[in-house]
C-alpha cells in the first residue's frame, strides 16, 4: 500500500520534505519482550479475536466484527489526542464510536514524520483522517452493493452498516465476505467528504476515552514501565551542558549502598549527553544516593560560568547590532521612512526570565536489546527527531531502533527532545542488559530545555494624525531549532536563517504600513544550554512584548486599547488570509477580541485597585492561526505589591471543533499555563546552570492561585486549528496591561514579582 | 525485612529502613499507581493514605512504619474505581495527562475522609498538588461534585 501524503499546507510541506531529504531513518518494527507497549482500549478490554481484519490505508482497521482500530501516531500527554483524532475517522467512516478502539503506535518509517507538538495534531490530521475514513466508507459500500447485487449509487453507509433499500449489511460481514480495496494517494485526494450538516461526531460531546485509567492507577506511563532483569540508573550530570570530558570517577563512597551496582561515563558519540556519568543500582533510590555519594573530575565545557545577567546582555547586544539576525517576510520590510518622518515614535524593551517545563513526570527512559533491536521504552513528543541521534550514539543503523510508545505524564515540549532515551541505550548495549534511567526532579530542572530568555525591543511610528505608518519588532533569544532541528529553519528575506518557532508571534495581523520583524539568536544562550520548545515556544513571549506595547502604544496615542487594537485588525492585503486556514484573516481576530473585551465587561467600573487587561493573538503560527483574546481582571495589593488574578475571561476562534470538552481543557490548561508563567515562575542561570530545581524554590500556580475561567468558542466551520498553546500567548500581557489599567504601573518583565509591582509604584 | 500491610494485605519488604515508602510501594509490590514527581513532599503526586489520612509517600521511610497501620493506595481506594472522588474525576473529564491525578485524588478523597463538607477554604489550604496540564478549575468542581456522592 502508498503511503499518504502529509497535508500540504505551506510550511508542513517545508518541514516534511526538508526533514525527509535531511534526516534519513528507516526502520523495522520488533516485538516487545515484555508485552508493555501502550494501547488504550476505547472501550475495556475482551473484544473477541479478529478472524478478519481489512486495512483501506495504513491508518486503521476494522475487523469482522466491526471493531474499528484507529493508529495514532501522536503522542498523549493529556490532550486525550486519541480520542478526537479517532472522532474525525469515524465521523467519515460512518461507524458507531462504540466500536472504535485507539492504538497508540510503536515508531515505524511507515508512519513518516512522528512529532507531537506546535497544537499541530488535529489540524494536521483532520485531512487525512477524514479522507482514510471516507474511503473506508466507499469501499464497504462499493462491496456491499456489489454482494447484494444492486448499485452503490441506492447505498448509504449508517452506524456501521451498508443500507441498499430494504437490505443492509453490517461492517463486520462485509470485511468478513473479504475486501482488499486499497487507495492510492490521489484516490484519496479525490474523496468527496461529507458536508458539515451531516457530521455526527464532530463537534458532539463525547467522554474522552482515557479518563478511567487515569483515576485508578491503572495507566502506565514511562516511568512506570518494567522489564525482567533490568537495572537502575540516575545520572551524575555534568558542570554543563555540552562538552564537559570526564577525566576520572571516585565511587569508593558509593560502595557502602547497598544495591549500588557500579558508575559508568557514557560514550556518546552523537554528543547529545557528552559527559553523564551514570550511577547503576538494583532499585532507584539506591541509585539517587550512589549518584549523590559518586565524585567525578571533569573538563567542563562552554558556559560554565554563565549567568542569567550574561545571557540578557548578550542579547541586548546583538539587539543592538542591526547587521545580525534574519528578517521576515512581513510585507513592507523598510520602516525607515516611516520613523525618520513619524510625529510619535514609541520605543520600548521587553524582557523574559528563564522558564522549566517542570512537567510532572521526570523525564526516563528504559532501554533493552531485543534480539539485535534496540528498544527504548519511553514518552516521546518527536521520535522522529531523536531516532538519528540514537543511531549516532549506539553506532547503530536507525532501521534496528524502535521507539516504544507510552503515556507522557506532561510534554508540554520538555519530550520533544529525547535527549534522555541516549544514555539509557548507550547503558543497556555496554551493559548488555535493560537500563532504566530516571532523572530526578533536581537532575530533570538542571537539564530541563528551558525555555531561554529573551529581551525585544517593539518601536512603533504614527504621523501627526495619530495614523500607524510603520512598526519593528526585534526579538533575541535561544533557538531550540537551531540546537536540535536546524534543518527545519527557513531564510528571511535578507538570506538569514532563524528558528521560526522564537519568533513566531511578531509577525501579527495587525495593519501597522511598513513592518519589520528582526529574528536575532542569542548565540551565548544556545552555547550555555539546550534552549526547548515550551508550551507555545516564541509566541509566549512576542506575544507578552508586542501584547504589552500595543496597550502603550494607545495610551500613547491617546486610544483605547481595546479600540487601538481593533482600528488595526481590519483585514486588508496580507491581513486578509487565505484558504484553507487562515479564511477570514484578520477579521476574525477582530471578532474574537470585540466579542472577549464585550464578556469581559471591558470599560465597566471596577473596585479600587481592580483592573482588566485586555490581549489578542493568532496562536502559534501565520499557518494555522487560532484567534485568540483574553481579559484577565486582576487586583493589586498596592502595599505589598501582590497581584491576584481574579478572573480569565477567554475568546478562541479555531474553526472546527472536533471535541469540544477537550478543546475546552487545553485552553483551561493553556491559559493557567500562561498565568503560572506570568506570576508564579521564571528562574536564573547561575554558573551556568538553573538556580532553582525544585519546588522548594520554584514556585508554579497552585490550586489556591487558580482564578474563575470564563473560556467560549467562536462556532466556526473552517479548518480545525491547534489549541494545546495559543491562550498560553495572551494571559500574560493580558494580566500585565490588568496591572496597568488597576494601578497604573507598567510591567516590562515577566515573571511579575511583587518587588517588581512595588518598584514601578513607587517609581 | 518489614511486615507493611497495603490495600488490606500484610506484606513482607526487603528494604532499608530509610527507604521512602514511595519506592517500596512502586519497585517492591509493583504498584506503580503512586507516582514520583519532586521527592521533597512538594507536588503530591506520591499521596497515599495511613490510617485514611494523606501521606506524602516520597518522604515518609519505610521505617517509620511499625506494622499496623492501613496503608492505601490509588490501587486500593476503591475495587472498581467507584470511589466517590473517581467516580467525579470520570464524569467531569478532569485527568489530562493524568500523572499526577492519583496523588490529587487520594488527596481529595483524605481531605473528605476528614473533612465531608469541605469548604472552598479547606480546598485552598489543603489541595496543595501540582497539576501541570492545569486542571485546578475543574478539580474544585469536582470536588465539591465528590461530596454530594455516595460510594
Amino acid at each position: 500500500m502508498k503511503n499518504l501524503k502529509t497535508p500540504q499546507f505551506s510550511r508542513r510541506g517545508f518541514l516534511v520534505s526538508t526533514a525527509g531529504a535531511g534526516v534519513a531513518f528507516s526502520f523495522l518494527a520488533a516485538c516487545s519482550p515484555s508485552g508493555e507497549t501502550v494501547t488504550e482500549p476505547a472501550m475495556p478490554a475482551g473484544d473477541p479475536e479478529p478472524e478478519v481484519t481489512y486495512e483501506p490505508v495504513k491508518w486503521y482497521t476494522i475487523d469482522n466484527n466491526g471493531i474499528v482500530t484507529v493508529n495514532i501516531i501522536r503522542a498523549e500527554m493529556g490532550q486525550h489526542v486519541g480520542t478526537a483524532l479517532a472522532r474525525i475517522l469515524a465521523d467519515e467512516l460512518e461507524v458507531d464510536w462504540e466500536k472504535v478502539r485507539i492504538n497508540h503506535v510503536d515508531s515505524d518509517p511507515k508512519w513518516g514524520l512522528m512529532v507531537t507538538g506546535g497544537s499541530w495534531s488535529v489540524w494536521q490530521t483532520y485531512p487525512l483522517y477524514s479522507q482514510a475514513g471516507a474511503a473506508g466508507r466507499e469501499a464497504l459500500i462499493a462491496a456491499a452493493a456489489t454482494s447484494m447485487g444492486v448499485a452503490a449509487g441506492d447505498c448509504r453507509a449508517e452506524n456501521g452498516s451498508v443500507i441498499c433499500g430494504e437490505q443492509s449489511m453490517s461492517y463486520g460481514d462485509i470485511v468478513a465476505a473479504g475486501m482488499e480495496k486499497t487507495f492510492s494517494d490521489s484516490e484519496l485526494a479525490a474523496i468527496e467528504l461529507k458536508p458539515v450538516s451531516e457530521r455526527k461526531l464532530i463537534g458532539k460531546p463525547v467522554k474522552s476515552l482515557d479518563i478511567k485509567e487515569k483515576t485508578d492507577g491503572t495507566a502506565i506511563f514511562g516511568i512506570d514501565a518494567k522489564l525482567d532483569g533490568m537495572v537502575y540508573a540516575r545520572p551524575v550530570l555534568p558542570p554543563t551542558r555540552y562538552g564537559s570530558t570526564v577525566n576520572s570517577i571516585d565511587d569508593s563512597a558509593a560502595q557502602s549502598i547497598r544495591g549500588y551496582q557500579q558508575a559508568i561515563a557514557i560514550d556518546d558519540p552523537s554528543g547529545t549527553t557528552s559527559g553523564w556519568v551514570l550511577a547503576i543500582a538494583d532499585t532507584y533510590p539506591a541509585a539517587i544516593k550512589a549518584a549523590d555519594a559518586i565524585q567525578v573530575d571533569w573538563t567542563p565545557g562552554p558556559g560554565a560560568d554563565v549567568s542569567e545577567e550574561d545571557l540578557q546582555a548578550r542579547a541586548r547586544e546583538r539587539l543592538a547590532d542591526t547587521s545580525v539576525g534574519a528578517i521576515l517576510d512581513t510585507g513592507d520590510v523598510e520602516t525607515a521612512a516611516a520613523f525618520d518622518s513619524a510625529e510619535t515614535i514609541v520605543d520600548e524593551t521587553y524582557t523574559t526570565s528563564t522558564v522549566l517545563h517542570f512537567q510532572m513526570e521526570p523525564v526516563n527512559a528504559l532501554a533493552a536489546m531485543n534480539g539485535d533491536v534496540m528498544e527504548i521504552h519511553t514518552g516521546n513528543q518527536w521520535q522522529s527527531l531523536v531516532l538519528p541521534w540514537l543511531a549516532s550514539a549506539l553506532s547503530m543503523p536507525a532501521e534496528k531502533i524502535v521507539l516504544k510508545t507510552y503515556r507522557l505524564g506532561g510534554g508540554f515540549g520538555r519530550r520533544l527532545n529525547g535527549d534522555y532515551a541516549v544514555p539509557a541505550a548507550i547503558a543497556a548495549k555496554q551493559l548488555g542488559k535493560p537500563v532504566k534511567l530516571v532523572l530526578t526532579r533536581e537532575d530533570d530542572s538542571r537539564f530541563d530545555s528551558v525555555r531561554s530568555p529573551s529581551v525585544q525591543r517593539v518601536r512603533l511610528a504614527a504621523d501627526a494624525d495619530g495614523n500607524v505608518t510603520g512598526m519593528e519588532q526585534h526579538v533575541a533569544a535561544g533557538w531550540p531549532t537551531k540546537a536540535m532541528a536546524p534543518f527545519f529553519m527557513p531564510a528571511g528575506v535578507n538570506g538569514e536563517k532563524f528558528d521560526p518557532f522564537a519568533i513566531s508571534g511578531a509577525n501579527h495581523w495587525y495593519s501597522v504600513g511598513a513592518h519589520r520583524v528582526r529574528a536575532i539568536e542569542n548565540d551565548l544562550a544556545n552555547e550555555t544550554f539546550r534552549p526547548g520548545w515550551l508550551r507555545s515556544v516564541g509566541p509566549g513571549f512576542t506575544n507578552w512584548a508586542l501584547e504589552s506595547f500595543m496597550d502603550e502604544a494607545a495610551i500613547a496615542l491617546g486610544k483605547d486599547p481595546v479600540e487601538f487594537r481593533l482600528a488595526h485588525l481590519t483585514g486588508e492585503g496580507r491581513q486578509s488570509g487565505s484558504a484553507p486556514n487562515a479564511v477570514g484573516g484578520a477579521r476574525r481576530q477582530h471578532e474574537v477580541l470585540r466579542l472577549c473585551a464585550e464578556k469581559a465587561g471591558w470599560g465597566k467600573s471596577l473596585p479600587a485597585d481592580t483592573g482588566i487587561g485586555i490581549a489578542t493573538s493568532f496562536g502559534q503560527e501565520r499557518d494555522m492561526p487560532t484567534w485568540v483574546a483574553c481579559a484577565a481582571q486582576v487586583h493589586v495589593d498596592r502595599s505589598t505589591g501582590k497581584v491576584t488574578a481574579e478572573k480569565l475571561t477567554l475568546v478562541a476562534d479555531a474553526g472546527t471543533i472536533v471535541d469540544p470538552d477537550g478543546a475546552l481543557a487545553q485552553m483551561e490548561g493553556a491559559s493557567l499555563w500562561g498565568l503560572s508563567m506570568a506570576l508564579h515562575e521564571g528562574t536564573a542561570f547561575e554558573k551556568g546552570e538553573v538556580k532553582d530545581r525544585n519546588l522548594n524554590t520554584y514556585t508554579p500556580l497552585r490550586l489556591q492561585n487558580t482564578p474563575e475561567l470564563d473560556i467560549t468558542f467562536v462556532e466556526s466551520p473552517e479548518v480545525p486549528v491547534g489549541l494545546g498553546e495559543p491562550a498560553t500567548t495572551i494571559v500574560g500581557p493580558a494580566i500585565g496591561n490588568a496591572i496597568y489599567q488597576a494601578v497604573g504601573a507598567r510591567l516590562r518583565h515577566i515573571p511579575i514579582t511583587p518587588q517588581a509591582v512595588k518598584a514601578a509604584l513607587d517609581a | 525485612m518489614a511486615n507493611i500491610k497495603v490495600n488490606g494485605e500484610t506484606v513482607s519488604v526487603d528494604a532499608e529502613d530509610s527507604t521512602p515508602l514511595l519506592w517500596v510501594l512502586r519497585e517492591h509490590l509493583g504498584l506503580t499507581g503512586t507516582k514520583y514527581g519532586c521527592g521533597i513532599a512538594q507536588c503530591g503526586a506520591c499521596t497515599i493514605h495511613v490510617d485514611g489520612q494523606p501521606v506524602r509517600s516520597c518522604t515518609y521511610p519505610v521505617g517509620a512504619l511499625s506494622g499496623e497501620e492501613e496503608i492505601t493506595t490509588i490501587e486500593g481506594l476503591s475495587e472498581d474505581g467507584s470511589h466517590p472522588v473517581q467516580q467525579a474525576w470520570v464524569e467531569m473529564d478532569i485527568p489530562q495527562c493524568g500523572f499526577c491525578q492519583p496523588g490529587m485524588i487520594m488527596a481529595v478523597a483524605g481531605l473528605l475522609n476528614n473533612k465531608p463538607d469541605a469548604t472552598d477554604e479547606d480546598i485552598d489550604q489543603q489541595i496543595t498538588n501540582i497539576c501541570r496540564c492545569g486542571t485546578f478549575a475543574r478539580v474544585r468542581k469536582g470536588i465539591h461534585l465528590a461530596k454530594t456522592k455516595k460510594a
